[in-house]
């Protein structure tokens, strides 16, 4: 009996002591002297994989065609969310010498290989997506997500910066014929994203302001960010969703923001207040206090004016009836 | 017997009645904008939005035949309050509201064909005419083209100043329709002064 007890425990043990490694591999940044070392690694790859690389390529007979599609920018990677790792992390055997194995790409790192529980979580999302309805074979994370240069809303924080970023993912693709017609279903026409927007005052105004994502993801889950990316049917279109009080943007594109929420000049979600003025869910309520009760008075004011006049000229006639 | 005097032309009773329905639409879609309750919607959020802005601009359009036809006609003299002794009369008037009225004393600045206003609706109608509705028609301008905004003021985004003036302003300007209404029952009749807006007639 204690025997299989101390067995359940080192197993429960063994489990905890897994789970807890697994944010430290992911999360740990490496040391100043290691980071010197990764970066001078990673510069022998953009030695060819960069514009100074594309333009003057460090060998001859290079394929300058195919390199041109795998360019990367140093500092865009560096501040990127894989910017403290070795190139080689994820492009392993095969990649390290020139020319590559004709077999390299097939050894590639996936993102679930790090990402292994979000991917989980993701995958039940992506699942109901329109992505995956129309093109779950084709579709996959670095569809959109380009792993050189995608930064976490958390590290960019500016709205106006993550706005770009994530909108820029759908908009290369849904407001580029070219782009589309390379990844959709062959006889899918890519819809005229102005057109099918047309209904939204301020468009492309939106667009800097808030991400696709905002009405393409359920909106119901008022804690997260969903990976299932609705189409146009079943895209939030109540505009009082985020024009209100009680503005689902702080779940969203403020979340990592609204615990900074201040108040600020005693305005309900002055976070937002920031970067964008939204009508209906950045107000003062003190002033809308002030202003109803000044109508409530004016109202019963002028009501108050009648009455009293309605009144004083009965008297006055009955006066003079008398 | 009663007694009829001429008191306005046709045009100014044309614009009164589009300006006073544009702002009563702008009232009640603005409303609906300012307080959106996905809860307690007066009217939906983008059909809000878009009245609002078609009202808006219609606003500015009949504004602009308000400044032109003051200027063409001679009007604009009208919402100058003319000294000597503005600020007497203006308390005159005040006093005949706080109780002359009620002691049934006769209006104390009659209207006539030459001086349409008493002193206080002189003075009310110039600041809201010119001052109150100049504010809200600008800063609704900008709220249409929200780039002409300023990108940020003092660490907030630079729309947060154009929406105070307009929400501001727009405040004055329902108080001023209630109050503007309520006062229309001061003329001889209750009904006159609405009759006379209606026809141009001033009956006495």
């Amino acid at each position: 009996m204690i025997g299989h007890l101390r067995k359940t425990l080192s197993r429960i043990l063994a489990l905890l002591a897994v789970l807890a490694a697994v944010p430290a591999l992911a999360g740990d940044p490496p040391s100043a002297d290691e980071l010197v070392k990764i970066r001078a690694g990673n510069a022998a790859c953009l030695a060819c994989h960069s514009e100074a690389g594309l333009s003057k390529p460090p060998k001859e007979g290079m394929d300058l065609k195919a390199l041109r599609k795998y360019l990367v920018h140093a500092d865009t990677y560096a501040a990127s969310d894989h910017g403290q790792m070795a190139c080689s992390e994820c492009h392993g055997d095969g990649y390290d010498a020139h020319p590559h194995a004709a077999k390299a790409r097939e050894g590639l790192s996936e993102c679930q290989d790090c990402h292994a529980r979000k991917a989980m979580r993701i995958e039940r999302q992506f699942d109901k997506s329109v992505h995956a309805e129309n093109l779950s074979e084709t579709f996959t994370c670095v569809t959109c997500h380009d792993a050189h240069t995608m930064a976490l809303a958390s590290k960019l924080r500016d709205p106006h910066k993550i706005v770009a970023q994530d909108n820029k993912i759908c908009l290369d693709c849904h407001d580029s014929d070219l782009a589309f017609a390379r990844i959709a279903p062959e006889k899918k026409k890519r819809p005229p994203i102005d057109d099918i927007h047309s209904w939204l005052p301020n468009t492309r105004l939106h667009w800097k302001a808030v991400r696709c994502i905002e009405c393409h993801t359920p909106t119901e889950d008022k804690l997260s960010l969903s990976h299932e990316i609705q189409n146009k049917d079943k895209a939030e279109k109540k505009c009082a969703t985020c024009h209100s009080a009680n503005t689902s943007l702080n779940a969203r594109l403020y979340r990592h923001l609204a615990t900074e929420e201040q108040h600020k000049y005693g305005f309900i979600n002055s976070v937002i207040l920031g970067s964008s003025y939204v009508v209906g869910a950045t107000r003062n309520p003190t002033l809308d206090f002030g202003l109803i009760a000044l109508f409530g008075a004016t109202v019963v004011g002028v009501l108050g004016h009648g009455l009293v006049r309605i009144i004083t000229m009965r008297l006055r006639r009955s006066k003079k009836n008398d | 017997m009663t007694k009829r005097v001429f008191m306005l032309p046709l045009w100014i009773r044309l614009w009164h009645w589009s300006n006073a329905l544009a702002i009563i639409v702008l009232a009640v879609t603005g409303i609906s904008l300012h307080f959106s309750d996905p809860a307690l919607p007066l009217v939906e959020f983008s059909l809000a939005a878009r009245i609002h802005n078609v009202a808006g601009v219609i606003l500015v359009g009949l504004y602009a035949v308000f400044v032109i036809g003051n200027i063409v006609t001679g009007n604009w003299w009208q919402y100058v309050p003319k000294p000597p002794g503005i600020i007497q009369r203006c308390l005159r008037q005040m006093q005949y509201y706080g109780s002359g009225i009620f002691k049934g004393e006769p209006e104390p600045f009659p209207p006539t064909p030459e001086t349409n206003f008493n002193a206080l609706q002189a003075v009310t109608y110039w600041s809201i005419m010119y001052l109150v509705l100049p504010a809200v028609i600008v800063s609704g301008l900008i709220f249409l083209y929200p780039q002409l905004a300023p990108d940020t003021l003092f660490g907030l985004d630079g729309l947060l100043p154009v929406a105070l003036v307009h929400y501001l302003g727009a405040a004055v300007i329902i108080l001023f329709v209630v109050s503007h209404i309520y006062l229309g029952t001061m003329g001889p009749k209750v009904t006159s002064l609405f009759k006379m807006m209606f026809t141009g007639w001033y009956e006495h």
